[in-house]
């Protein structure tokens, strides 16, 4: 996934003079050339995701919280570059045969950065806020959907009984929006641990000026690095100035003129940039879990008919957009999946561009009037979808896919009104119902994922109000195959019901695949060991260190 | 705001001038031939006027079909401005939003002119506490920048390119209200308005028939120039997210669709950018000599 640094950093010890005398830098010269890591200076990372509104990501549960937690929370497990599942703030867990109880080791000698030592009951405590409905948490609290009871059996042994078996929860567990805070700090209530929530991270958060900055300071007691990180012992950088950068634009200008270090949602035509300039480099991580998929809502007219749902998807073109768009930097998708989860189940033959099925199917569902704007009539309603854009999640390019979509479809005799909202009143808009599509990017590590996204119950919202099954599909029968694959332990098996289970979403034309989640983070040459954590891809900065 | 205040203040030593020689059309008003920056100016808006008009004669491309594969294309003999980012032809756009763009230009300035005439003739007609409250509402509406008044507005009633036009006239109302209570005052004591009072006149006919005529000729021209603004104000917030809805070709989000390209692909910004400076420009221009001609005839 990461890209091989595209030129080799500094290695002469004149260049490295030179370096120094230029930037007036204090910090001693790399004496190996750059394999050895340097300590301390402040890293500027710009981040054009949505500024989140609580830093504690137990509260909603959204990747722009992810982003930034992950430097100074920690979860009780994590995953490597092969998905394997590795030990973190639990050093140990087994299950019992039935699969119904967990027992976890809670790892020893970790404090969180207000002192609080890292114990069973800690843990118990992050549980219960989590499923607590005034914390209004969705992604953790989704997550965790199977766990009837946590308790602390004594100090280092958490046990957690589930209502049914669970395949994923470990996966579960890895994510950043289950991380573990000081209970300490919990019990501060939700206004100030929103303000500074407290971890066993690298870093800990020392200011969060709102609409501007956070300043994420040095954790000098941090001793709990998960397994593969590349050093142990604290982090090397000092502190972290995490800038909201919203404008693409803006943000590749800041890269370039050194104000910045790291950017994240670097934009297609800023990657294809960044490729042709020198001293820049690049890191592609697609996020695990959805797709980027635009869900029809079955829930209600005109997309209740399957005919008029498959019309839509055959009358637009995908591919051309996705190519014309993201400039080789995005690659078609078929699946309700993303590429980087290995059960991701294609099928493109069913989202070939069609023009001309896509009106016969309008015909037959019985659109057969046009109006005097070439729009499809039926009993005097015009054959209208409503799509809300977030435009904070989506970005420029997406916003243009879907312009192109939208001119498609009218070919058709679809009017798409494409409605550009702020993130709450995009959240407004799903609670009330008041969409025919929209592009809600998931982000959950395996394939459970689905079961979220495409069960009936996920029509149900979670405390925060969020319901994630957009595409409100109310199956029985693939709901008991969701189930199941979610508690079977046979790997094949699980596969095989996974399989079936996206073969049903996508033959039933509840949504339109585009493209992978995309992540790339673009980087200054002199900024190394920095990587994507393979969990949810968001960015660890305990290896990174400023070569300068 | 600066825009009109210089041109009411010069409108006003119009007046001022005019008495101090003793009465309307004095003086030096050989009149000018129009010149070069006036000639060109007329030309702009003429094309304006007719990509308004006639969009589909001046650009016969559909500004909406989109052509993917040939996105980012730079400025060519097939597409003298260029494509955008979903193939669409940018001349064309950039035609077809002029209707939309200009419409709105001058819709806003009306409806600024209209609440300006009320709350000027209100403050200037009817008495000292009328004056008062009125001068002291403008005061507070002067605090806020007009955008900003714009945008609480659009907050209040949504985005849309009909809401933006309201809320453009209306943050420019009290500009204009200052500059009509100020014409009002200073026509109403001139000699005339006295003579005519001192025959016996009615107050409202003094109103209607000579204080109105000569407090409305300055205001026309002050509107022309406003329609300049008003269409920068208007891009301004179709820019920000927040008049016109996508697809739609309108200059302002026309630009900001191009912004995020703006380094890879500088034609996506550039016509539109252009056209709405050339607008500007051509009706400021315009505006002036108009301005001159209504000074020098008196």
């Amino acid at each position: 996934m990461t890209r091989p640094r595209r030129s080799s950093a500094l290695t002469g010890a004149a260049a490295a003079a030179a370096l120094l005398l230029l930037s007036g830098c204090s910090s001693p010269a790399p004496s190996g050339g750059s394999a050895e890591p340097v300590e301390g200076g402040t890293l500027t990372y710009a981040s054009g995701d949505a500024e989140p509104t609580c830093l504690d990501p137990h509260v909603g549960g959204n990747y722009p919280q992810a982003l930034v937690s992950t430097q100074y929370l920690e979860s009780l497990v994590s995953l490597d570059e092969d998905g394997k599942i590795l030990p973190w703030l639990a050093s140990d867990w087994e299950q019992s045969d039935d699969g119904l109880t967990w027992t976890f080791t809670i790892r020893d000698g970790v404090t969180f950065t207000d002192g609080t030592p890292l114990d069973a009951e800690a843990v118990r405590a992050n549980i219960a806020h989590v499923q607590d409905p005034a914390t209004l948490s969705s992604t953790g609290y989704l997550a965790l959907g199977k766990v009837a009871n946590a308790e602390a059996v004594d100090a280092r042994t958490l046990r957690l009984t589930l209502s049914a078996p669970d395949s994923a929860l470990l996966e579960s567990l890895s994510q950043p929006w289950l991380a573990i805070q000081s209970p300490e700090g919990i019990a501060r209530g939700m206004d100030a641990n929103c303000a500074a929530p407290i971890g066993t991270g690298p870093f800990a958060v020392e200011a969060w000026d709102r609409q501007s900055s956070i300043t994420l300071v040095r954790n000098d007691d941090y001793s709990s690095p998960p397994g593969d990180a590349s050093h142990e012992g604290p982090a090397y950088l000092e502190r972290i100035e995490w800038r909201f950068l919203p404008d693409s634009a803006s943000r590749y200008a800041a890269l370039q003129a050194g104000e910045v270090d790291v950017i994240d949602n670097a934009q297609p035509d800023t990657i294809v940039q960044a490729q042709n300039a020198d001293g820049l480099q690049e890191l592609d991580a697609p996020r695990p879990g959805s797709s980027n998929r635009l869900e029809l809502n079955s829930g209600k007219p005109p997309f209740d008919d399957v005919r008029v749902r498959e019309a839509f998807i055959r009358a637009v073109n995908v591919d051309d957009a996705v190519q014309g768009l993201f400039l080789g930097t995005a690659e078609r998708s078929y699946s309700p999946l993303s590429s980087v989860e290995p059960l991701a189940y294609s099928q493109p033959d069913l989202f070939e561009y069609d023009p001309e099925a896509a009106n016969e199917l309008l015909d037959a569902a019985g659109w057969t009037e046009r109006d005097s704007d070439g729009y499809r009539v039926k009993d005097g309603e015009r054959l209208t979808l409503r799509l809300p854009v977030s435009t904070n999640q989506s970005i420029p390019a997406e916003q243009s896919l879907f312009e192109q979509l939208q001119a498609g479809a009218k070919d058709a005799g679809f009017e798409v009104v494409l409605d550009p909202l702020d993130l709450s009143s995009w959240y407004g808009a799903l609670g009330e119902n008041d969409y025919n599509l929209v592009s809600a990017p998931y982000t959950k590590v395996g394939p459970d994922v689905l079961r979220i996204l495409y069960e009936s119950s996920g029509t149900t919202p979670a405390p925060s109000g969020y319901f994630a099954n957009h595409a409100q599909v109310r199956d029985p029968a693939l709901d008991d195959l969701l189930i199941r694959a979610s508690q079977v332990s046979d790997p094949d098996e699980r596969a095989a019901l996974y399989e079936d289970a996206q073969r049903m979403v996508l033959e039933g034309f509840y949504i339109l695949p585009l493209y992978d989640q995309q992540n790339t983070y673009l980087l200054r040459d002199d900024v190394q060991g920095l990587r994507a954590l393979p969990t949810v891809s968001a960015p660890t900065l305990y290896d990174t260190w400023l070569d300068r | 705001m600066s825009d009109l205040e210089v041109s009411a203040r010069l409108a006003r030593s119009g007046v001022e001038r005019r008495r101090a020689r003793g009465g309307p059309g004095g003086g030096r008003a050989a009149r000018r031939l129009p010149g070069a920056g006036e000639s060109a100016a007329a030309l702009v808006l003429l094309f304006l006027i007719a990509s308004a008009l006639v969009p589909q004669v001046v650009a016969p491309v559909d500004p909406l079909a989109i052509s993917p594969l040939e996105a980012f294309r730079p400025p060519s003999a097939a597409h003298p401005f260029g494509t955008d980012e979903s193939g669409r032809d940018i001349f064309s756009r950039v035609v077809h939003g002029t209707g939309p763009s200009l419409l709105l230009g001058i819709a806003a300035t009306l409806i600024g002119l209209a609440g300006g005439v009320v709350l000027g003739t209100a403050a200037g007609m009817l008495g000292r506490v009328v004056d008062f409250g009125v001068n002291r509402l403008l005061e507070v509406l002067f605090a806020f920048p007009g955008l900003l008044l714009a945008l609480f507005f659009i907050v209040i009633f949504g985005p849309g390119i009909v809401t933006a036009t309201i809320a453009v006239g209306v943050s420019t109302a009290p500009g204009y209200a200052r500059i009509i209570r100020g014409q009002l005052l200073t026509v109403r004591r001139s000699a005339y308005v006295e003579a005519a009072t001192v025959l016996g006149r009615g107050r409202w006919r003094v109103l209607v028939r000579h204080i109105l005529p000569n407090t409305l000729a300055p205001l026309f021209v002050l509107g022309t120039l406003g329609v300049g603004q008003a269409i920068v104000w208007a891009a301004s917030l179709s820019y920000l997210g927040l008049g016109a809805v996508p697809p739609a070709a309108e200059w302002g989000a026309m630009l900001a669709a191009g912004r995020t390209y703006i380094s890879t692909a500088w034609w996506l910004t550039f016509f539109p950018g252009l056209f709405i400076v050339l607008t500007a420009t051509a009706t400021t221009v315009l505006g002036r000599r108009l301005q001159q001609r209504v000074r020098e005839q008196g």
